[in-house]
């Protein structure tokens, strides 16, 4: 297999991934689709400098957070910290029942509310999983930064979660 | 440092002070196990994941152009074509290294004597006249004196032919013998040029058949036994001595 081939399989197995960061540093599902396609056509272009297929998808996450810091963000109006409004929470109205959704649209909204380094570091490591060493070295700072940014996002989502929590132990003792 | 759970979750909830923190944190940073422990125990990663799985809903459509940049398509086309070239070479190197050695003459003129039998030579007219004019044409050709008296005197040799062949346009003389059991014998002269190296004398068994080379001053020779076990010893010591430059 190619490194195009590779790059290319990449790209489609880690869309949904790599929108989804798009949208969390961006704040709006047209800038994370703009976001999306920059990445894949930059990743493209530098597909010769892949030299391990295991990694493909943190490589399109930091170009696609490259592509934001350096062209996107600095040309955008939403400069704030935090997001200014609440985006476009019916993203996440998917659940089974109104008390899920509610739930789940105030963590998506709280999340997306974190101040950026904290809301890109919570998307890394709590949703994709990635290790506090792995999110550190792809955002460039120490493993301790990683740590404090999701322990000041940790407070700002207690309120919420503890909220859902009993929610949801009230539902299960139904 | 060995960190309880409990000690663990009270970090993640927040409830350590800055110090108790620090010291964690810090074990972190040296440790991977910690580490993984630390974030299986995380009550908030779960949450935010299975909120945030479900976003997009729908896959993201990519336009990504068909055939990439100039340098993206050109890697595998090149790889092909070095992957053609080498195995271009590595089928030349094959046949080179297995290919039939061009053969000399004296491996051509071993064949061809090789077909000889006791036969062939049996019918042919080694009368007096008939010899004078083979010698006459073969000592013209060579440009050099063969030495017919010596020839027609080894022991136990009976002179049949001298016949001109040709190898690569260089005059090649055959001299045919029937030794004393009417098998063919044969002494052969090739006319090299005056470039072409001296050769000590060289026994090999080609064609079958015991034969000895050896160059001099722009002449090859070579004398040719009537099998493999042939022993020539007795000519060459008479031949090489006459046949010496």
């Amino acid at each position: 297999m190619s490194t195009e081939q590779a790059v290319r399989g990449a790209i489609q197995t880690h869309s949904k991934r790599v929108w989804r960061f798009g949208l969390a540093l961006s704040g709006a599902s047209d800038v994370a689709d703009d976001l999306l396609q920059a990445t894949a056509l930059r990743a493209l272009e530098k597909h010769h400098q892949v030299t391990s297929y295991e990694r493909l998808d943190s490589w399109l996450m930091t170009i696609c957070r490259s592509i934001w810091l350096n062209e996107i963000r600095s040309r955008s109006v939403r400069k704030a910290q935090a997001l200014s409004v609440t985006p476009e929470a019916e993203l996440v109205a998917h659940g089974p029942d109104s008390e899920t959704n509610i739930f789940a649209a105030q963590v998506f909204t709280q999340v997306m509310q974190l101040p950026e380094a904290q809301r890109e570091t919570v998307m890394l490591v709590f949703v994709e999983g990635y290790s506090y060493r792995e999110a550190a070295a792809m955002l460039d700072v120490p493993i301790g930064t990683i740590m404090s940014r999701l322990s000041n996002a940790r407070q700002k989502l207690k309120t919420v979660m503890q909220h859902g929590g009993t929610d949801t132990v009230r539902r299960s003792g139904k | 440092m060995k960190f309880s759970d409990e000690t663990l979750l009270a970090y993640l909830e927040g409830s350590l002070d800055e110090a108790q923190a620090r010291v964690i944190e810090d074990a972190v940073a040296e440790d991977p196990t910690l580490e993984s422990h630390l974030m299986a125990l995380d009550p908030y990663a779960p949450v935010v994941k299975q909120v945030f799985e479900a976003v997009p809903a729908e896959t993201p459509s990519i336009d990504l152009p068909v055939t990439a940049a100039p340098q993206s398509n050109a890697g595998p086309l090149r790889l092909l074509a070095v992957a053609a070239s080498v195995a271009v070479i590595a089928v030349s190197a094959t046949f080179w290294v297995t290919r039939p050695k061009a053969l000399g003459w004296a491996e051509q003129a071993a064949i061809y004597q090789s077909l000889y039998s006791s036969e062939t030579i049996a019918s042919l007219d080694n009368s007096p006249q008939e010899l004078d004019a083979q010698f006459a044409q073969a000592e013209a050709l060579l440009g050099r004196s063969l030495s017919r008296d010596l020839l027609e005197n080894l022991p136990g040799l009976d002179l049949k032919r001298a016949q001109v062949l040709s190898f690569k346009g260089k005059p090649l003389v055959q001299v045919v013998f029937a030794d004393a059991r009417g098998n063919p014998f044969a002494f052969c002269v090739i006319r090299q040029g005056p470039n072409a190296p001296a050769k000590d004398l060289n026994l090999a068994v080609l064609s079958g058949l015991a034969t000895a080379t050896w160059a001099r001053d722009g002449y090859g020779y070579m004398l040719l036994g009537g099998d493999g076990q042939t022993d020539l010893s007795g000519e060459l010591s008479v031949l090489t001595e006459a046949f010496s430059g």
